[in-house]
C-alpha cells in the first residue's frame, strides 16, 4: 500500500530539514513514541507504542536515512519487531519544495506488516496507517512551526 | 498466561476508580473482542475490570418516545425485546444479526459502541437515530461520540451506563454481511426522526459516518429511487482482502436502497 500527502510549514527550508533530522523532533512526531536514539548521523532505534483498538504491542526498531539530498529530501526507512503481534516495516520519501515563504514537504510512503496482527488486523491495515502518517505530519507541522505541542 | 489482576466490581463508581487508577487497566463487557484479543496475545492489560456484576446495567426500558437500553444487554437480548421490536424493530432487527448466536449472546450494546470496531452494527443504529449516549460523568450525543477508527469521546476511566434512542417515524438497517465473521461489509441504517432524516454508514469507511448525500434526497423524497443516482465517494473507504473501496462506495447504495424499501 502506498501513501501520498502533502504538509505546509511555516518555516523555510533548512529548518524543516533540521527537523526532518533532529530525534527529538522525530519522537515527538511519531505517534505512540517513546524513545529515539542516535546511533550515527543516518542511524536511529526507536520503541514505539502501537494501539490499535484492542490491541497494543510494542515495536522495538531500527531506523535509517537515506537518499540524503540536503536541504531538498531523503528517505526515511525503518522496520522493527513488536514480539508476538509480528513485525513490521515502512520507508518514506520526502520532499521539500519552497513556496512563498514557507515549505510544502511532499511524501510517499509505503508499509508493511506481517506476523498475527497482519493476519488478525488485515482489514485495518491501510486505515491505520494513513492515520498514523496524518497524526505525525500534523504533529511534526505542530513542532515545526513551534505550536505548544500537545 | 499473562499476569494480571482481574477484579469483578460490584458498582459502576467501583470500576471507574479502578480504571483510573491504572492506564494499563481494561474493562470487559461482554469480551467478544477484547478476549480473543488477550488470547492472541496482542493485548497485555495489568487489570481487567469485569462489569458483568454490575446490577442495573442490564435491562431494557421504554419511556413514551425513547428506549433506554442498559449499556450491559447482550444482542440476544434486544433482538428478543418485544418492547424493541413494537418501537424501533430496524434495532431488534440489528441485534438479531451481529456475528453468531454465541456472539449475541455474550456480546453487549455498551461493548460495540465503547469499541467502535469500523465494521460493527451497533455504531450505525445509533448515529443513525441521533441516540444519546450516557456515562457515569455525563450524556453524548451520537454525533460527537464517534471519533474515528476505534476512537469515541469516552475519556479513560469513563463508562457508558445505557444508551438512549428516541422512537422514529420509520427505520431500517441493511448489511452485506462478511460471509465468516458477519460483520459489515458495509452496513447502511436509515432513519426518519424527529430531527429529519439520517443516514449512518458503518463497515465501509475507517469508522461510522453520515452520508449527507442521501439525507438531503431522502429529505426531499422518502424513497429507494430518491437515491437512485447518488455516488458514494470512494476517497477514504477502505479497501482489503475482502471488498475494494470501488466495491464498497456500490454496496453504499446498494444497502441505502435496500434499508429505504424496507422501512417502508
Amino acid at each position: 500500500m502506498d501513501l501520498t500527502g502533502e504538509v505546509r510549514l511555516a518555516a523555510d527550508r533548512e529548518t524543516v530539514w533540521r527537523a526532518l533530522n533532529d530525534p527529538e523532533i522525530l519522537k515527538q512526531a511519531i505517534p505512540g513514541c517513546e524513545s529515539v536514539e542516535k546511533l550515527s548521523d543516518t542511524e536511529f532505534t526507536a520503541k514505539v507504542v502501537l494501539k490499535i483498538g484492542p490491541m497494543k504491542a510494542t515495536f522495538s526498531g531500527k531506523g535509517t536515512l537515506g537518499d540524503l539530498n540536503p536541504p531538498n529530501g531523503y528517505t526515511i526507512s525503518g522496520e522493527g519487531q513488536g514480539g508476538v503481534a509480528g513485525f513490521g516495516k515502512g520507508s518514506a520519501k520526502v520532499e521539500l519544495s519552497d513556496d512563498a515563504g514557507q515549505t510544502v514537504l511532499r511524501y510517499t510512503a509505503a508499509a508493511q506488516v506481517g506476523g498475527k496482527i497482519a493476519q488478525l488486523g488485515a482489514r485495518l491495515i491501510d486505515a491505520t496507517a494513513k492515520k498514523l502518517a496524518d497524526q505525525f505530519f500534523v504533529k511534526f507541522a505542530e513542532v515545526v512551526n513551534g505550536k505548544p505541542a500537545g | 498466561m499473562y499476569d494480571f489482576t482481574y477484579a469483578r466490581v460490584s458498582s459502576v463508581a467501583d470500576a471507574a476508580k479502578q480504571l483510573k487508577g491504572d492506564d494499563d487497566a481494561k474493562a470487559v463487557a461482554g469480551g467478544m473482542t477484547l478476549i480473543p484479543t488477550l488470547k492472541l496475545r496482542l493485548a497485555k492489560p495489568s487489570a481487567l475490570v469485569d462489569l458483568g456484576g454490575v446490577k442495573d446495567l442490564a435491562g431494557i426500558k421504554v419511556d413514551g418516545k425513547t428506549v433506554t437500553i442498559g449499556a450491559m444487554t447482550t444482542h440476544g437480548a434486544v433482538a428478543a425485546s418485544a418492547e424493541v421490536k413494537k418501537a424501533i424493530p430496524a434495532l431488534a432487527h440489528l441485534a438479531a444479526h451481529i456475528g453468531d448466536p454465541a456472539v449475541r449472546n455474550r456480546g453487549t450494546i455498551g461493548g460495540s459502541v465503547a469499541n467502535n470496531d469500523p465494521a460493527a452494527d451497533y455504531p450505525a443504529g445509533v448515529l443513525a437515530l441521533g441516540a444519546t449516549i450516557v456515562t457515569n460523568e455525563r450524556q453524548i450525543a451520537a454525533d460527537d461520540f464517534f471519533k474515528g477508527m476505534f476512537e469515541t469521546a469516552l475519556k479513560p476511566g469513563e463508562l457508558i451506563t445505557a444508551i438512549s434512542f428516541p422512537v422514529p417515524e420509520k427505520a431500517a438497517y441493511m448489511k452485506f454481511p462478511n460471509p465468516a465473521s458477519r460483520y459489515a461489509m458495509v452496513g447502511v441504517f436509515v432513519a426518519k426522526t424527529a430531527g429529519g432524516v439520517r443516514v449512518a454508514v458503518t463497515g465501509a469507511a475507517p469508522s461510522v459516518f453520515r452520508q449527507k448525500d442521501m439525507e438531503a434526497a431522502l429529505t426531499k423524497k422518502w424513497a429507494p429511487d430518491a437515491i437512485e443516482g447518488i455516488k458514494q465517494k470512494q476517497d477514504g473507504l477502505n479497501s482489503d482482502i475482502h471488498a475494494s473501496a470501488e466495491y464498497r462506495a456500490h454496496l453504499v447504495g446498494v444497502m441505502a436502497k435496500r434499508a429505504v424499501q424496507a422501512a417502508g
